[in-house]
């Protein structure tokens, strides 16, 4: 069929064939987009998992609504990070973790694997941790929410098809938009949430040590290593090629739009309900919302449990899909348990583990998010800078390699963020170094 | 059931297998990617370090 009209034959076909033509161009458009989109917008909405409702109900009570200009800021920063992966998925067919180990050989292949797989464990705790704590103020206790999201989480997967676990996945991310009915409950002033939002300035007190702290949870929150990995990986998964790149990024930025404003709104709802309190947990949060409304207490715990879901089913994902990759396992979701039996059986062992950390009596919960931290900045730093090499290598990346500006978009994104995460783990270890 | 032994040296087989299939870094290894990847190695020292000496100090106290 030829799709290609000429200047010519359009003046010659009139205006209601003009028109049908550029709309039979936008449906197929975005049919096309429909069948591409998923990665990017999971990646991006799964980004705001259990600790990072934690950190934006924190920012909030604490700073009011003082630094979503902050926020909005990282929504680009987010997006040309992770669209580095489409290309690099899309053009290499390669995982993360495979890409490493191609590119930069065994020794740097083993130090990002072994550091992903740590990292990611440790976070899925994180977000044991936030379901586990979400469901009890519901009254259901600690072990029936673990057995029922472990049960949850291998229903999902036991289909075979990537598209029956995307669904679902972006069916949670709709779950994590939650958060926006709550934030107009509150009835917040919109022309202080736009100023705030659009003139950047420090909260009152300036920037102090609590205030670097904080923002430097957001990056945290935003850019995490196990990102590149599953992204990259989902994309090699759902097999998409160089011709699908340009949709790919619009899934992205969708995906960033989506991660800022569930942030954003969830800023709004603490700054008005939690203003001057010391919020440790967004568990805390929805608990100390209830007696005030308990409606926006109970979406602020439904959309914890959903984040933490989220976040866990695509950590977990990610680890799978490195190991698959490096130890030569059938490693697809498009392959079912007997043709891929190593790796679900990873994606269970990982989901499993984590789970029963929380389940120990007196386990040190707050030592281990505290160690995530420390662990992600270890290997964030790496993983931007071999996934900036990675886009430069022309015999791999061809005409899809980084252009001058995207380099210096990209290279001072992750200078500032290698500054910031390594005085953020310095200042985990040695708290009051700065002082 | 194999027994752990099996199992183990199986793990080891396919670790030497992979470090042979990448032990030479595909990338093309201008000047600026020596540089950067010899600082990220000073770099995740001095952090490494770090950690160690943290968690020592905390053992200890």
């Amino acid at each position: 069929m030829q799709e290609a009209v000429s200047t010519t034959e359009k003046a010659r076909m009139g205006l209601p064939a003009t028109l049908f033509y550029r709309f039979r161009k936008a449906a197929k458009a975005l049919k096309r987009f429909g069948a591409i989109a998923g990665p990017g917008i999971i990646v991006m909405v799964a980004d705001n998992d259990a600790g990072g409702i934690t950190t934006y109900t924190t920012t909030g009570a604490k700073y009011g609504d003082h630094l979503l200009w902050f926020l909005i800021l990282l929504g680009p920063v987010a997006y040309l990070v992770q669209e580095m992966t489409v290309r690099l998925g899309a053009v290499t067919k390669r995982g993360h973790a495979e890409a490493i180990f191609h590119g930069f050989g065994a020794f740097w292949g083993w130090f990002s694997l072994l550091d992903l797989v740590l990292t990611d464990w440790l976070t899925m705790i994180t977000e044991f941790i936030g379901m586990t704590a979400a469901m009890s103020i519901f009254g259901v206790p600690a072990w029936v929410t673990v057995i029922g999201c472990w049960l949850l989480m291998g229903s999902m997967i036991l289909s075979g098809s990537y598209w029956t676990w995307e669904k679902i996945a972006l069916a949670l991310c709709v779950g994590n938009l939650i958060y926006i009915p709550a934030a107009f409950m509150v009835h917040p002033s919109i022309s202080d949430v736009l100023r705030n939002s659009l003139v950047p300035h420090w909260p009152p007190g300036g920037l102090t040590n609590e205030l670097f702290f904080l923002l430097m949870a957001n990056i945290g929150t935003t850019i995490a290593p196990w990102m590149l990995f599953f992204q990259q990986s989902s994309v090699v998964d759902k097999g998409l090629r160089e011709q699908d790149i340009r949709f790919a990024k619009l899934d992205t930025a969708i995906g960033a739009v989506l991660t800022v404003v569930v942030a954003t709104f969830l800023i709004v709802v603490s700054a008005r309900l939690l203003s001057g309190q010391a919020v440790e947990s967004a568990a805390q949060a929805a608990v100390e919302i209830m007696p005030v409304n308990k409606y926006v207490g109970t979406i602020i715990a439904i959309g914890l449990f959903d984040a933490g879901f989220l976040g866990a089913i695509c950590i977990s994902l990610a680890s799978s899909w490195a190991f698959g990759e490096i130890f030569g396992w059938a490693h697809s979701l498009n392959q079912n348990i007997r043709e891929a039996p190593w790796f679900y059986a990873y994606y269970f062992f990982d989901l499993v583990l984590a789970g029963t950390v929380v389940l120990i009596p007196r386990a040190p919960l707050v030592l281990i998010t505290l160690f995530v931290q420390v662990i992600a900045t270890t290997l964030l730093p790496a993983a931007l800078v071999f996934l900036i090499l990675l886009l430069n290598d022309k015999k791999t990346m061809g005409k899809y390699r980084n252009g001058t500006w995207q380099n210096v978009a990209n290279i001072s994104i992750v200078l500032v963020i290698i500054v910031l995460s390594t005085l953020y783990g310095v200042t985990t270890l040695f708290p009051g170094v700065l002082e | 059931m194999k027994p752990f032994s099996a199992v183990f040296s199986s793990l080891v087989n396919q670790v030497r297998a992979i470090n042979r299939r990448y032990a030479k870094p595909q990338i093309e290894m201008t000047w600026f990617v020596k540089a950067c990847l010899l600082i990220l190695r000073l770099y995740l020292f001095v952090l490494v370090s770090l950690m160690i000496y943290k968690f020592v100090k905390t053992l200890k106290s």
